[in-house]
């Protein structure tokens, strides 16, 4: 089941070397063996892959996934709560049908859930409908990220810190607060006084006064190519791109590392070797904490 | 070069009991003697040798699943402020990866085996461990829910099946084979588990749990693996398991074998309001197969988080608890759960797992055979440690731990009736040159000449787990990296490599095999020795 993605469109491999065509020791026939599901709020390239397409109105998938919910455990539902979702109540009573009826069922979800009117609550009930399901049948749940290799971001950050983003360090240690600590939230308050930048084009993304504060502060941007960002960055350090002219890894949306293998020289740098220049340049600074000072959880 | 003089010394691997002795260190290692450098006066103190952990998690895609399901733990524990010679970070049920170095080593640990990779995400563990600074590290592959080792096997290929699992272990530059739930985790890609030792796994038509322990257990003795099979038993958790643990044992046919937190295995009763300990029917086996170790897996009540390859426990464990349970399945390797969880005195089955694992340490005799592991996070929070080695030394304080617990647990446990009181020379067995043995790591737990300078010393306390929680000096590869309770080095540690021999024609064999049912290209798949932090490689040498 795909829930508000458009794989298609967005991750064009994902049918063919992940999820619905290969062929396998218990799916010899490849597609023919699994049944595919999309719900989204337009018939979009993805539903022509799809079985069977399920057309939820903007705005009402939190109540379609509690009335799903509901209805796996055989609770009633009302007709009127279910003709609110834009979904017929046969339509749900055949998908519950053949959810429990699969040998293992995979629901992928993509930013048109996450993103949308009740966001991370979407998430979450969607999370809890997949955890629910394995009283029937084995079933689980996946996000289908965004950008490139944001899931890599994520895990080092997770593995440093604790969090995977909406961290801040300006108590010596890693606090996490998203809505407070998140980027975008420390722009539009005006509270960096500068940024670094890699791989990211805010400048593209970011509501207005984000991107007035990013012109206002030193703004540093490390990318391959000029973009809104490195527009308006006091610096634009240009660098190999990663993957076609730089080694590496990047983490896959379910958390694989895959090396990178660089098919091209490059004249400039990589991300990598600009950074542990500018940290061997601070290094030789004085330390922001004053000589022996000790601090603890505690005093700050 | 490094002089600790006066100290009571207690090296178990030299048969040293609390002798006042000299110790010199030159280059990293320990020699006759030394006659410049630093002096440490350790007169009065008690000198160990570094603790080696036997069965940890701490680096890797599991770990990292749990440190994000519980931001609301990171926020109320210790948190690590950066200074010069330290990076920040989080203590607490999870702790990230720079954290964990620091409180391993505060503790007087500089040896950790991280015990369940899959090869599918070795690389990311890799990358982590080398983010784990001061501790030197070794990791165990996931091997008994491979599906092209179980088709093998299942085939009755044993030959290629040992080729395999040496191919394995060089793909992914582990130290050695972890078996968890042997078929259990591929079952639980069905929605099922395994728990009978001689019944088909789901999806397979003769092969059987007991088939793939008897086969991985000689497989490991044959390619001359420094470390046996690392084994986590079927049905863990469950009352009345003793049996399947049993049977376990009966499948290894003589070979060695280590059994992972044998805690969660030692359980009688049908259910869960029969639950009592059968500690007495497993430790009678270890004190009759010396050739057989084990880890604790001791519980300690409070907040931690469990994470195990055993898919289905831990599914049950989300219904037992209703809390946030987290699933990874790792496509035709193995899986993994993630659970947050409680341990409380109150609770019946708790207060039963509590003394199981007391029980075990207590009633196995030889402590050579049984080591110090909390099965981190499982149990509990390695750092707490020096709390299971007070209750081991301080049988009266066992006593006052046990008055907390409810009234009905009398008849189901053993604990009451155990007077033994560890000795510090059977402490630092358990927490060091036993486990440091079992891992073939023959150069650790071992203040002898030739050996890594790895030592802890504490100033002898009445307060045995102060003692044991604030070494006064830790010393790593001859650095004092501990002092005075404060960081003073952070140097990074070796990783183990086992280097097994496999026949040349394995690749092209596996290759159709991988290219058949695997997302990633075969190239991309094994880690590159260039991604590990200083290496040292073990070749092993075969067995008949
Ligand atoms: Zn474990």
């Amino acid at each position: 089941m795909y829930w508000g993605g458009n794989p298609a469109e967005c991750h064009p491999r994902h049918f063919t070397k992940y999820a619905l065509m290969p062929k396998s020791k218990f799916l010899p026939r490849g597609r023919k063996d699994r049944t595919a599901v999309l719900v989204d709020i337009r018939p979009t390239k993805s539903a022509k892959a799809a079985d069977i397409f399920l057309q939820v109105r903007p705005g009402k998938d939190f109540e379609l996934i509690t009335i799903l919910r509901a209805l796996i455990k055989d609770q009633k539902v009302s007709e009127e709560a279910v003709a609110e979702t834009g979904i017929t109540l046969e339509q749900c009573t055949d998908l519950i049908e053949r959810m429990k009826k699969a040998k293992f069922g995979c629901v992928f979800f993509g930013m048109g859930l996450s993103m949308t009117r009740g966001k991370h609550m979407n998430s979450a009930a969607l999370l809890t409908l997949a955890a629910e399901m394995n009283a029937f049948t084995k079933f689980v749940a996946m996000p289908m990220r965004g950008h490139g290799n944001v899931t890599g971001a994520d895990v080092i950050m997770r593995w440093q810190t604790g969090y995977p983003f909406g961290i801040t360090f300006n108590r010596g240690y890693p606090r996490y607060n998203p809505g407070e600590f998140s980027t975008v939230d420390v722009l539009v308050r005006g509270d960096a006084d500068a940024a670094f930048i890699i791989g990211a084009d805010p400048g593209a993304t970011m509501p207005q006064p984000a991107i007035d504060h990013l012109a206002r502060i030193p703004t540093i941007v490390l990318d391959p190519h000029v973009t809104h960002t490195s527009n308006l960055a006091k610096v634009h350090i240009t660098t190999a791109p990663a993957g076609i002219a730089a080694p590496g890894t990047a983490y896959r949306m379910d958390e694989i590392p895959l090396p990178l293998k660089p098919a091209l020289k490059s004249p400039y740098p990589t991300d990598e070797e600009v950074v542990r220049r500018i940290k061997q340049a601070i290094v030789k600074k004085p330390f922001w904490m004053p000589e022996g000072a000790q601090m603890t959880a505690a005093q700050v | 070069m490094l002089r600790i003089t006066g100290g009571k010394v207690y090296d178990p691997a030299n048969g040293i009991d609390g002798e006042v002795r000299d110790l010199f260190v030159s280059e990293g290692k320990f020699v006759a003697s030394a006659e410049e450098g630093r002096t440490i006066d350790a007169t009065g103190m008690i000198v160990f040798p570094g603790g080696v952990d036997v069965h940890t998690h701490v680096a890797g895609g599991a770990i990292n699943f749990a440190r994000a399901m519980t931001p609301e733990d990171h926020r109320r524990t210790q948190a690590f402020i950066r200074s010069q010679s330290r990076r920040s970070g989080i203590g607490g049920m999870a702790p990230t990866t720079f954290a964990t170095g620091y409180l391993y080593a505060g503790m007087g640990w500089t040896t950790v085996n991280e015990a369940a990779v899959p090869v599918l995400s070795a690389r990311h563990t890799h990358e982590e461990l080398s983010d784990i600074p001061i501790v030197d590290k070794s990791t165990l592959t996931l091997m008994a829910n491979n599906e092209i080792m179980l088709d093998l096997m299942e085939k009755g290929e044993y030959e290629r099946a040992k080729n395999v699992v040496a191919w394995y272990i060089w793909a992914a530059k582990s130290y050695g084979v972890k078996a968890v739930n042997p078929g259990g985790v591929a079952a639980w890609k069905w929605g099922k588990d395994a728990k009978q030792l001689t019944s088909p796994i789901e999806g397979f038509t003769r092969l059987t749990p007991g088939d793939i322990i008897s086969q991985l257990a000689r497989i490991c003795h044959e390619l001359g693996l420094p470390h046996p099979l690392h084994l986590h038993c079927n049905n863990l958790g469950a009352p009345g398991n003793i049996s399947t643990t049993l049977d376990t044992l009966n499948h290894l046919d003589g070979h060695r074998a280590h059994i992972a937190h044998s805690q969660y295995h030692a359980y009688g009763g049908d259910d869960w309001d029969e639950m009592r300990s059968e500690t007495a029917q497993l430790a009678e086996y270890f004190n009759t197969h010396p050739n057989v170790t084990t880890d604790a897996g001791a519980v300690l009540f409070g907040d931690t988080v469990t994470i195990t390859a055993d898919g289905p426990w831990q599914h049950l464990l989300y219904k037992l608890t209703g809390r946030k349970w987290g699933n990874l399945d790792v496509e035709n390797e193995t899986g993994c759960g993630i659970v947050p969880y409680t341990y409380r005195p109150s609770n019946l089955v708790n207060a039963i797992q509590w003394s199981v694992g007391l029980e075990l340490l207590l009633l196995i005799k030889n402590p050579w055979q049984v080591f110090l592991s909390t099965d981190h996070p499982n149990g509990g929070c390695f750092w707490r440690y020096p709390e299971i080695i007070q209750l081991l030394m301080c049988a009266d304080f066992r006593t006052e731990c046990l008055k907390k617990l409810p009234d009905k647990i009398k008849e189901r446990i053993t604990l009451p009736e155990l007077t033994r009181e560890y000795t510090l020379y059977e402490i630092a067995t358990s927490m060091s040159a036993g486990p440091a043995r079992a891992l073939g790591l023959h150069h650790k737990g071992n203040l002898g000449l030739g050996c890594d300078a790895d030592i802890v010393i504490y100033e002898e306390d009445k307060d045995v787990a102060r003692m044991f929680g604030h070494p006064r000096y830790v010393i790593k590869g001859g650095e004092v990296v501990i002092e005075e309770g404060d960081i003073r080095a952070t140097p990074d540690g070796h990783e183990y490599i086992s280097r097994p021999h496999y026949a040349p024609d394995t690749d092209e064999f596996l290759r159709p095999l991988f290219e058949d049912c695997y997302t990633m290209q075969f190239e991309n798949y094994p880690v590159e020795m260039e991604r590990i932090e200083k290496p040292a490689i073990h070749d092993c040498v075969p067995n008949s």
